[in-house]
C-alpha cells in the first residue's frame, strides 16, 4: 500500500482514472489450451495483467518425502516472469512469490479431489508475464481454468477477485495507478456456485462498513468472472 | 460438505469404450466442475460426478452422458490409470535381476516379475531379453488402492514389440478411434495394410509397410486436430 | 531437466523414415514447421516478441537499466542475455537453479546476437565513465514441442527491433528506438535417423543424435556455432547444412522484415 498523499483517483461522480464505477472490474480474456504440450493450460489477461498457466499431472509425487499415502498434493509454482514489472524482476528465489504459490495450493487443494490420486502430484506452473496488479487473483483463476482444462476432477472452480479502497472510496478491482494509492487491498478466492470461500488475505486499513462494502462487490464481480471462465471452458472442446 | 462426495474410479467405464462415440440424436451438453446436474433422486452419479446434499454436481469439464439410471461425464482429457485386464503398450524403463519395470503412461510405472515375463527367463537375465528402451504389449494383472499395479505377458497377444511404431492418443479418444462396433478401426486397417493394436493406455502399436504407417499417422492427426478444434 | 527413456523403435522407425526422405511429422528434410512471429506483445517490457514454431512457444522481453561502464570500456554500454525454461514448457523441465540445458540455450542465443555486432554498444553510453544503458533480453519458454534454440533467437532478435529506449522514465531524455542495425537469424539442425534435418520437434530430438546451430548474419558472416549432445559429424555434413543454413536464413529474415 502506497501513501495516501492528495492525489484525486475518483471524480465526485465516483468515475475513476479509468473510466470505471466503484464496482465495475477490468475487462477480462480467458483462453484455453495455449501450452499444447501441457495436459490442461489457460491464458488470462484482466486489464494489463497476463497469467499463462500450465498443469501436468497426475504424476509420480517426487521428491518421495512429499508423497501422501491418502492422497495427491498439488505442486503450484506461481513465478514473476522478469520482464512481467516496470523494473525488471530477477529471476530466483523471492520470498513473496513462495507466500503466494503457498496460498494458491491451499485455495485448489479445498477443492481438487485428491483422495482419488494418492502418491500422486499434479504440477501447476503459474507464470506472470505481464503485471498490473492483483496478480495473484489471476493466477488463481486462471490456474482454476487450467485445471478444469486438465480434465481434474474439482468440486468448484475458484473465482478470485480483490477489492480495495482509494481516497476513502471503496471499490472493486484495483488498477495499477489505484493500487500504488491504494490504502486497502482485500483479495478472496470464491466458490461462485455456492458462495464459499477457499481463500482470503487482506492488508491495509477498513473500518466495518468499508470491509462489507468490499466484500459484497468481490462477491458480485466473482460471478461476473465466472460467466468468462465457463464460456471459456465450453467454447474451447468437442 | 454433508456425507462426503462420492466418486467412482478416475477411468471411463468399459462398456461406453466398446460402443465408441455415442452423441447420436441428441443434443450434448459441455458441462464444467461444479455445475448444478440436478437432482440426485432416481439417479446414480457416474465418471466425473458426485451426489452431495441430494444434487448432481460435475466435477471434470466434458460431454453429459445421460444412460442407464446413470449421469456421467465424458471427459475433453484424462490421464490413463491402469484397471485390471487393461491391454496395454508400455516401455520397459529399468530393470532388476527378477523383474522389469515398465512405463504405462500412467503417473506410476507398473512392475513385470521375472515369472510373468516372455518365456523362461535365467534369474539375472531380465536384461538380455528385453532391454532399456523395448515396447512391450502386455495386460494389468493387478492393481493395489494406491496405483501400483503388476503386468503380464502370460498371454495370447502379449508379447515384445520388434517392429512397426507406437504412436499416442489422448485415451478419451479411443472410442471415436474404433468406432461403432469396431468399424472405424476396420476401415483404418484395411486402407492402410496396416496392423493396428489399439491398447487402453491410450497407445497403439502400428506395423506394416512405411507407407501404410505414414497414412495411419496422417489419420490420427486428423482425429486429434478435429477434436482439438471443437467439432463433433 | 530429466531425460524420458528414448524407445527404441522410435530410434528405429526415425532411421527407416529417413532411408525413404520422410519425416514422422510428413516434412520435407529441410523444411520448417509453420512459424508464427508477433511483436509488442507485452505491455510492462520495453521491447517483446512471441514466436511460435509448431508447438513450441516462446516469450521475449527486453529490459533496461542503469549501469555503471567497465572501467576499461567507459563509453560503451552493455547486452545481457538470459534464457529460462521454467517448468511451464514442459513435463521434463523441473524446478530450480537454472539447468545446464537452459544455461546452453542462453548462450548461444546471446553469442549470436552480441557478435552479429547488431547493437551499438557506444550508442548506449549515457554519461562517459558513469551512466550507460544496458540492454537484458529475457528469453521465456511458453511450450517446448522441440527446437527452442531457433525459436529463442529469432524472438530475441524481433524483441530488439522493436525496443525503445526508456530514458524519461530514467529522466535521462527523452524515449527512443533502440538502434539495432543487423538481423543475426539462427538456424539448428538435429542428426535424425543417421542425417540432418531443420528445425527437429520433440519426437525427432528424443529419437537423434548431436545438434548443431548456426548463426548468420545478413551478409552470411558467420557468427555463432555450436555443437550440441554426442554425436560425429563430418566436413561435408556439415557443409551441407551450412548451405541450407544460408537459404533458410534469408527466409526467416524476410519474414522478420516484413512484421
Amino acid at each position: 500500500m502506497g501513501g495516501y498523499g492528495d492525489v484525486q483517483m475518483i471524480d465526485e461522480n465516483g468515475i475513476r482514472v479509468d473510466g470505471r464505477g466503484p464496482a465495475d472490474i477490468r475487462p477480462i480474456t480467458i483462453e484455453t489450451g495455449v501450452v499444447p504440450v501441457a495436459d490442461g493450460s489457460c491464458r488470462m489477461t484482466w486489464g494489463t495483467n497476463e497469467a499463462i498457466v500450465a498443469v501436468y499431472g497426475p504424476m509420480e509425487a517426487h521428491p518421495r518425502k512429499i508423497q501422501r499415502q491418502d492422497r495427491a498434493v498439488l505442486d503450484v509454482a506461481y513465478n514473476m516472469a522478469p520482464f512481467s514489472t516496470t523494473d525488471r524482476m530477477r529471476p530466483g528465489f523471492n520470498r513473496r512469490s513462495r507466500e503466494v504459490s503457498k496460498v494458491t495450493k491451499d485455495a485448489l487443494e479445498s477443492v481438487v479431489m485428491l483422495e482419488l490420486y494418492p502418491r500422486s502430484k499434479i504440477r501447476i506452473n503459474i507464470e506472470i508475464v505481464s503485471a498490473e496488479a492483483g496478480t495473484r487473483c489471476v493466477g488463481l483463476t486462471a490456474a482454476s481454468v487450467a485445471l478444469a482444462d486438465a480434465g481434474i476432477p474439482m468440486t468448484e472452480m475458484v473465482v478470485s477477485v480483490a477489492s480495495g479502497k482509494i481516497n476513502d472510496i471503496v471499490v472493486c478491482d484495483l488498477n495499477k495507478e489505484e493500487d500504488n494509492y491504494g490504502e486497502a487491498d482485500l483479495p478472496m478466492g470464491i466458490l461462485p456456485n455456492t458462495g464459499e470461500l477457499v481463500f482470503l488475505q487482506m492488508d491495509g486499513d477498513l473500518s466495518q462498513d468499508e470491509f462489507k462494502q468490499a466484500w459484497q462487490y468481490n462477491m458480485d464481480a466473482s460471478k461476473e468472472i465466472h460467466k468468462i471462465m465457463v464460456d471459456a471452458l465450453r467454447g474451447n472442446s468437442s | 460438505m454433508n456425507g462426503g462426495p462420492v466418486a467412482r474410479p478416475d477411468s471411463m467405464t468399459k462398456g461406453k469404450r466398446a460402443t465408441g462415440s455415442r452423441n447420436h440424436g441428441r443434443a450434448s451438453l459441455l458441462v464444467i466442475p461444479g455445475e448444478d446436474l440436478g437432482d440426485s433422486e432416481g439417479k446414480e452419479p457416474g465418471h466425473g460426478v458426485i451426489s452431495t446434499g441430494g444434487r448432481l454436481k460435475a466435477v471434470k469439464r466434458g460431454m453429459l452422458r445421460d444412460g442407464g439410471g446413470a449421469i456421467s461425464v465424458e471427459p475433453t482429457h484424462t490421464t490413463y490409470f491402469p484397471r485390471p485386464g487393461d491391454l496395454v503398450i508400455g516401455y520397459i524403463e529399468g530393470c532388476t535381476n527378477n523383474l522389469w519395470f515398465v512405463e504405462l503412461g500412467a503417473p506410476f510405472n507398473a512392475i513385470l516379475p521375472m515369472s510373468l515375463g516372455p518365456g523362461k527367463i535365467d534369474f539375472g537375465g531380465t536384461r538380455s531379453v528385453m532391454d532399456i528402451g523395448d515396447a512391450i504389449i502386455c495386460r494389468i494383472q493387478e492393481v493395489e488402492e494406491t496405483h501400483s499395479s503388476v503386468v503380464t505377458m502370460k498371454g495370447m497377444g502379449l508379447r515384445k514389440i520388434r517392429s512397426g511404431v507406437v504412436e499416442e492418443v489422448d485415451p478419451h479418444l479411443l472410442g471415436r478411434l474404433i468406432g461403432k462396433g469396431g468399424e472405424s478401426l476396420r476401415r483404418m486397417k484395411e486402407d492402410t495394410a496396416c496392423r493396428i493394436v489399439v491398447a487402453d493406455n491410450g497407445r497403439m502399436w502400428i506395423d506394416g509397410e512405411l507407407d501404410g504407417i505414414l497414412e495411419v499417422r496422417r489419420k490420427l492427426n486428423e482425429l486429434s486436430s478435429i477434436a482439438k478444434g471443437g467439432g463433433n | 531437466m530429466s531425460i524420458p527413456i528414448v524407445p527404441n523403435l522410435l530410434r528405429d522407425h526415425l532411421s527407416a523414415l529417413a532411408h525413404s526422405d520422410e519425416r514422422i511429422d510428413g516434412r520435407g528434410q529441410w523444411e520448417g514447421r509453420l512459424l508464427e512471429v508477433e511483436h509488442s506483445i507485452l505491455p510492462r517490457a520495453e521491447g517483446s516478441a512471441r514466436v511460435r514454431m509448431g508447438d513450441t512457444i516462446v516469450l521475449a522481453g527486453v529490459k533496461f537499466q542503469i549501469m555503471q561502464p567497465y572501467p576499461d570500456r567507459p563509453n560503451q554500454g552493455g547486452l545481457m542475455c538470459s534464457a529460462e525454461v521454467r517448468p511451464v514448457a514442459g513435463r521434463n523441465w523441473e524446478a530450480g537453479p537454472p539447468s545446464p540445458e537452459s544455461i546452453e540455450l542462453g548462450r548461444v542465443v546471446d553469442r549470436g546476437i552480441r557478435e552479429s555486432g547488431c547493437i551499438d554498444v557506444d550508442s548506449l553510453c549515457i554519461i562517459p565513465g558513469e551512466k550507460a544503458w544496458q540492454v537484458i533480453l529475457d528469453l521465456f519458454a511458453v511450450s517446448d514441442d522441440g527446437n527452442l534454440f531457433d525459436a529463442f533467437a529469432l524472438a530475441g532478435i524481433v524483441a530488439l527491433r522493436n525496443a525503445t529506449v526508456p530514458a524519461e522514465r530514467f529522466e535521462v531524455g527523452d524515449d527512443y528506438p533502440l538502434g539495432v542495425s543487423k538481423s543475426p537469424i539462427m538456424c539448428s539442425y538435429h542428426k535424425v535417423g543417421g542425417r540432418f534435418v531443420y528445425d527437429a520437434d520433440s519426437r525427432e530430438e528424443l529419437g537423434g543424435d548431436e545438434r548443431i546451430h548456426i548463426t548468420l548474419g545478413d551478409d552470411d558472416n558467420v557468427h555463432s556455432l555450436q555443437k550440441g549432445l554426442k554425436g560425429i559429424f563430418t566436413t561435408d555434413e556439415f557443409q551441407e547444412i551450412m548451405d541450407n543454413a544460408r537459404k533458410r536464413t534469408k527466409e526467416i529474415r524476410e519474414v522478420m522484415d516484413s512484421l
